[in-house]
């Protein structure tokens, strides 16, 4: 099965959910289940897609992630209040869950709900 | 959450989530030649159009403040009077706040290309800085009201020196300075010889004579207040009030809060919901008067109240700037509070329809109260309106027994007995204090404040806090106590009416147009 390697970093004190790391380097599959199911056993039986920014969501959530997932995701997509940033930029540009993720790809979370 | 709609009537009725971006062009509306990195507010910016659109936002906000008075038509030079105290706790929107501080009128005056960046005109190239002195940066150590939280102090320091700029000057305080006369003292407060007396949460003041640690006084007044919105907003008041009289003992026109349209939208709709709605159009622009002789009037300006959260994020993203401050609403520390829900509210809002977000705080600079008001509270020192005990009185019930004997199963609140109870709702018409009827904090407080203290709960107060705190006396901060010696000392030449408790009778008498008819 082909991957494409992703660098992943965190903002914001967005971190603190993640194992307290700042910078991720992970390897995510080129095609994924279009239910963004991260379980890779019966991939086979699925309608698939090329990996995207949703599916990525879904698998720091299963993989990464260690602690509260009410502060990491709300409905399918991230918090409110969670930027992201496609290869430094905003990804409301980039097509938000649906920009295609191309290996060496940067992506960046930054919690906003740090006020003060 | 965000719909306008009843989604009860119709699934599809749901209000769409509007594209923030509607794919038409990708090219910056600024420079109009770069691919855009940012939208803002429906506006695609580039990286390098991105850092001047904040800072004119800042300075727009910021500089018709800085003089005395407001610009003619010609542009005087900027200059303060005083000088200038920075708050900062470390979190997304202080910590971009002070590098825009810094950036726009202390960068060091020497570029390394010789050339003064932004023309000899500039804040910054003037011979003499803005203000007078230098800059206090102030940061207000919270962690002694939740325990185990760790001390930031020296992470803050960090920040302040990373600038090496002379003329910072970090300003540590501790939340439980509130109650440390060696800080009152430190910023020139006085207190009398009654000034040992304390409030009981029936709000008569007693003398106390029992001495207790800065740090035991704070948690003994935080866990008094009855409720979680009420310890929230006692922390937040007692953080604004260390900032104030330390502003004002460094002869301070200026002090800086680090509050974006984002949390101003979030402090002035959970404001209205704790009932501060009178001193609503105090979160957007706002003086204060120091005691006299104690400092200059301080005007406080939130010079990011027309930058959202998400720029203050992305410009310390893309300054590299630290954020050390205590993350404690990504955990929603006391998420059921008012503030928190109000934030999670406001979040979303701003997440799925961004414009909605500037119309709640255009709409609350709008807003102005029914009646001027003379008078300061003496908790929060915000004006206060008058005859607020009198029309508290008259609104509400505030006989804890009718309310018992009415509501089964309802205990007495566990701080208060009944007999405390009972002086809440006693008339206090006629009184000067004695040992019977002691001074009342009430007539001092603003509407918001009486209910901070007295509000009940069904719900009990956050676990966190010491338990066993006995019922009895409880510390004031300690501006509190000097302005009750005040008021008492005045009070001793001139017999002022201190509330007014209604019978039955003038209550019915009030409400009776409201009243059905018996038939
Ligand atoms: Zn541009
Ligand atoms: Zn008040």
């Amino acid at each position: 099965m082909s991957t494409i390697s992703l660098r992943i970093e965190f903002g914001g004190g967005l971190e603190l959910l993640f194992d307290n790391k700042r910078s991720y380097r992970i390897d995510v599959p080129s095609l994924v289940p279009k239910d963004n199911s991260t379980d890779a056993e019966n991939l086979s039986t699925k309608e698939t897609k090329p990996v995207d920014v949703d599916y990525l969501i879904h698998h720091m959530r299963d993989n990464m992630l260690k602690e509260r997932v009410e502060l990491f995701m709300e409905k399918d997509t991230v918090r409110p209040g969670i930027l992201v940033l496609i290869n430094d930029t905003d990804w409301e540009l980039e097509g938000e869950g649906e920009y295609r993720l191309k290996d060496g790809d940067e992506v960046v979370f930054i919690s906003t709900l740090h006020g003060g | 959450m965000s719909s306008c709609e009843n989604p009860n009537v119709d699934k599809d009725a749901l209000m769409p989530r509007r594209q923030k971006f509607d794919g038409k062009t990708k090219i910056c509306v600024r420079c109009k030649e770069n691919t855009g990195n940012v939208v803002i507010r429906y506006s695609v910016y580039c990286k390098t159009c991105f850092f001047p659109l904040v800072q004119t936002r800042f300075r727009k906000s910021l500089e018709p403040s800085i003089n005395a008075t407001p610009d003619g038509p010609r542009k005087k030079a900027l200059k303060a009077v005083g000088s200038l105290v920075i708050g900062l706790s470390g979190g997304t929107c202080s910590t971009a706040m002070l590098d825009l501080v810094a950036k726009s009128y202390f960068a060091p005056k020497n570029e390394p290309t010789g050339k003064l960046k932004g023309g000899k005109d500039h804040p910054r190239n003037s011979d003499k800085g803005v203000w007078k002195g230098k800059a206090g940066i102030s940061y207000v150590e919270v962690c002694g009201a939740f325990p185990g939280e760790k001390d930031r102090t020296e992470d803050i320091r960090a920040v302040v020196e990373s600038y090496s700029n002379s003329n910072f000057e970090f300003l540590p305080l501790r939340l439980e300075d509130s109650f440390d006369s060696n800080w009152w003292k430190s910023v020139g407060g006085d207190l009398s010889t009654s000034a040992q007396s304390l409030a009981r949460l029936d709000l008569h003041l007693v003398n106390s004579s029992s001495e207790s640690s800065p740090l035991q006084a704070l948690r003994t007044y935080l866990s008094s207040l009855p409720t979680q919105t009420a310890f929230y907003s006692a922390v937040q008041m007692l953080v604004r009030l260390l900032l104030l009289h330390t502003s004002a003992s460094r002869d301070a026109s200026h002090l800086l809060l680090g509050t974006s349209l984002t949390s101003l939208s979030v402090n002035l709709i959970s404001g209205i919901a704790q009932g501060s709605g009178y001193q609503v159009t105090e979160e957007g622009k706002e003086e204060w008067n120091p005691r006299p002789e104690h400092g200059m009037p301080l005007r406080i300006v939130r010079p990011l109240r027309d930058v959202g959260m998400k720029e203050c994020t992305i410009w310390d993203w893309w300054c590299k700037l630290k954020i050390v401050g205590e993350p404690r609403s990504l955990y929603s520390g006391g998420k059921n509070a008012i503030g928190a829900l109000t934030r999670d509210f406001i979040f979303g809002l701003e997440s799925d329809y961004p414009a909605t977000v500037s119309t709640v705080a255009r709409t609350c600079a709008k807003l102005t109260p029914k009646e001027g008001s003379d008078e300061i509270c003496a908790l929060c020192e915000r004006p206060a309106q008058h005859g607020v005990q009198a029309w508290k009185s008259r609104i509400s019930i505030r006989s804890y027994q009718e309310v018992s004997s009415a509501v089964s199963g309802n205990t007495r609140p566990p701080h208060l007995t009944e007999e405390e109870i009972t002086n809440l709702t006693k008339s206090s018409l006629d009184i000067t204090p004695t040992s019977d009827h002691p001074f009342s904090l009430t007539p001092l407080l603003c509407y918001a404040c009486h209910t901070l203290l007295t509000s009940r709960s069904s719900r009990g107060l956050a676990a966190s806090l010491p338990q066993g705190q006995s019922t009895g006396d409880v510390p004031l901060p300690l501006w509190v106590r000097s302005s009750a010696d005040m008021a008492i000392s005045a009070h001793s030449h001139e017999s002022v009416p201190l509330a007014v408790k209604m019978s039955r009778r003038e209550m019915e008498k009030e409400i009776s147009e409201f009243l059905l008819s018996d038939e």
